[in-house]
């Protein structure tokens, strides 16, 4: 199971704030499943991972929720 | 990343728009890895005050409740979550020197973390930015 980070119903830039958290307390290859509902997230989320060298392993969508999977490189 | 991007954003209004404007901006540059500094000018200053509630600009201050409640709602909080938020992840928040001068601002009464600095000194870390912006 991995570790899912509920930022339904939060908007931009929470998600991503929220997420930079996350990953300062996650180690080197740990992945997380990211839910959001805010559709600026389809962006900003790619980008974030881009950025900060993260790998997004993973982005769908399942009824109106975005679910990003994100494996932790560095 | 290997080089670390530089964002500098100058505040020079103190309507809680603007505020919140570059407070997001800022604290969503820092959860993506980069180097933020702040300078707050002008009535920009009034923002960095200990227990600072910034109004919209004008007939819309009126409006004011109803924007944090919403964006309480969304988790954005209100003006001061955003600026703890931002200490909180290590941005750099400077007072205008001047500014404190001018509006009878002492350190003691802006919020602890904020830094002292003069347009000079300023200059010098946006001459090596990557990003400026002014909120104005």
């Amino acid at each position: 199971m991995v570790e899912v980070l509920d930022a339904k119903g939060l908007m931009c830039p929470m998600p991503i704030v929220q997420l930079a958290k996350k990953f300062k307390i996650m180690k080197v290859g740990d992945e997380i499943e990211l839910l959001a509902t805010d559709v600026g997230s389809k962006a900003d989320v790619p980008a974030w991972c881009q950025r900060t060298g993260n790998e997004l392993v993973e982005a769908r969508e399942e009824n109106g929720v975005y679910i990003y999977r994100i494996k932790k490189l560095k | 990343m290997s080089d670390t991007k530089k964002l500098v954003i100058v505040v020079s209004e103190g309507t809680f728009d603007k505020g919140m404007m570059a407070m997001m901006i800022a604290n969503t540059a820092a959860s993506m890895g980069m180097e933020v500094h702040m300078f707050f000018s002008f009535f920009g200053l009034n923002l960095l005050k200990k227990g600072a509630k910034p109004k919209l600009a004008g007939i819309y201050r009126l409006f004011t409740g109803t924007f944090v409640k919403r964006m309480a709602n969304v988790g954005v909080g209100n003006f001061s979550d955003q600026l703890t938020m931002a200490l909180d992840l290590g941005v750099n928040l400077y007072g205008c020197s001047t500014t404190m001068e001018l509006m009878n601002v002492t350190q003691d009464k802006m919020v602890d973390g904020v830094k002292v600095l003069g347009a000079a000194g300023f200059l010098d870390l946006a001459a090596d930015s990557d990003m400026q912006y002014f909120i104005g």
